[in-house]
């Protein structure tokens, strides 16, 4: 009886400390699965950042218990996972591999500008929020850049029976799988990738009948098109 | 055994007032609009999707996987497809923000390579399109609650309102087309009054909302009406 009396308190406490919110949330493999699309006839090459070997974000929300969330890996297999669909041959290179030493139609570099998540106790709502903005750098085999595209990916998820940390690891999942959706749907538009296909045949031509190729070098800043 | 026969009546008639007592009032509208004829052949099969987030679209998941076993239930039930599975399947072209917003958009989307051979492998004729969310509406009264060395209770009378407000557009992949769209607005009153134990007399709105429109939807379904 004096037991129970104790247990009930401490019982208590831990609940009101749990409603209180805050927890660590891994996401190893954001696994998507493998697109339905044609991919582009290009050899290409990505170059990942340290980051995508180990990213962790860390927020604390005003009053209550810090959040953590850590990626580990999972944006390098994503864009691994993503490339190897896109483009017919893709490689990935190591970050102190020089690009004119390798033989590709094109080098990409994406990078994570910004992450932020919202969880319900800030947004009054029943739901976790992940926003991830990426960036892509697009260069062509001799280095030179031809296109640095923002994108911005976002991805939601109810707390409802399946428990905060289920939720935010759900969520950050949908903003990156909402990620690839985007840039399988506007990436070419967007930068125009697949020119450096036809200016790499056009290379290998006799120079008399090489035209020159406008190749995207402003498209770059471009705000993606939500609507489509 | 006439004795015995009386309690036990007594005991049902209990047992029915009790239940009745048990939830709140509530009121169901079912509507539906049809644009085009609908059918469904043996190995056909429907797929139940919440309407993309990216629209503000705020369907519970609870809701959508409660249509789709009440579609699928019973000896008339119709073969769904899990949208997950089927989502997967057709990555990207189902995503939040690539699925058509309207069925205009469907030759587009069954012109991509892959895509109408990955829906015909899936026997999937229709895609349901889930919107609306439940929402409390209004509330009131008040209760106190205290707990001491030699128990506790409550004291009090709150209730409050819910209204469960669903549409759902019936696409038809076969004939490319938007078919019609099946509504359910359902609103309840729940009440808890309590003089030291609290009775929850629940009207539930969300589930009343589901089986009606997923009888509905399996009307509009299978029915060969004309438009």
């Amino acid at each position: 009886m004096h037991q129970s009396r104790k247990i009930v308190p401490a019982l208590l406490t831990a609940m009101l400390v749990a409603s209180c919110g805050g927890a660590n949330v891994t996401v190893n493999d954001p696994s998507i699965p493998k697109p339905l699309i044609v991919p582009l006839p290009l050899n290409v090459a990505a170059k990942y950042p340290d980051v995508f070997d180990h990213f962790v974000h860390e927020e604390k929300v005003m009053g209550k218990k810090k959040w953590s969330i850590d990626l580990g890996r999972s944006n390098r297999l994503l864009f691994t996972q993503l490339f190897d669909s896109m483009f017919t041959e893709f490689n990935v290179v190591a970050t102190d591999e020089y690009p004119k030493d390798l033989m590709f139609d094109a080098l990409i570099e994406p990078s994570i500008d910004a992450f932020e998540f919202s969880v319900p106790s800030q947004s009054q709502t029943d739901e976790f929020a992940v926003w991830i903005r990426y960036r892509i750098k697009i260069f062509d085999n001799e280095g030179v850049q031809i296109a640095n595209w923002p994108i911005a990916a976002y991805g939601k998820s109810l707390a409802g029976s399946v428990g905060g940390d289920h939720a935010l690891q759900r969520a950050a999942i949908l903003a990156m799988r909402d990620a690839a959706a985007l840039i399988i749907l506007q990436m070419d538009k967007a930068t125009g990738i697949s020119k450096l296909s036809e200016a790499h045949v056009n290379r290998d031509m006799p120079s008399s009948e090489t035209e020159d190729i406008p190749l995207q070098t402003t498209a770059a800043e471009e705000t993606p098109d939500e609507s489509s | 055994m006439k004795a015995a026969n009386n309690q036990t009546t007594r005991r049902l008639l209990m047992l029915a007032l009790s239940g009745a007592l048990m939830s709140g009032c509530v009121t169901s509208r079912i509507e539906n609009i049809r644009e085009n004829t609908t059918g469904i052949t043996e190995g056909e099969g429907i797929v139940i999707m919440a309407k993309s987030y990216h629209l503000g679209n705020e369907t519970e998941a609870k809701f959508i996987s409660c249509v789709g076993n009440s579609v699928g239930r019973g000896s008339k039930g119709l073969h769904v497809i899990p949208n997950t599975e089927f989502v997967d399947a057709l990555f990207p072209w189902f995503e939040p923000r690539t699925a058509p917003a309207e069925a205009k958009g469907l030759p587009t989307l069954m012109s991509r390579p892959g895509v109408a051979q990955k829906i015909k492998d899936k026997g999937v004729r229709y895609v349901v399109w889930l919107d609306g969310e439940t929402e409390k509406v209004a509330g009131g009264g008040s209760m106190s609650c205290a707990a001491g060395p030699g128990g506790g209770g409550c004291f009090g009378f709150a209730w409050w309102q819910n209204d469960s407000n669903y549409e759902a557009s019936v696409w038809d992949l076969d004939g490319l087309e938007n078919a019609g769209t099946v509504s359910a607005d359902v609103s309840g009153t729940s009440y808890l009054p309590a003089i030291v134990v609290p009775i929850p007399l629940l009207a539930r709105t969300q589930n009343k909302a589901c089986n009606a429109l997923a009888d509905q939807l399996r009307l509009f379904i299978i029915s060969d009406e004309q438009v």
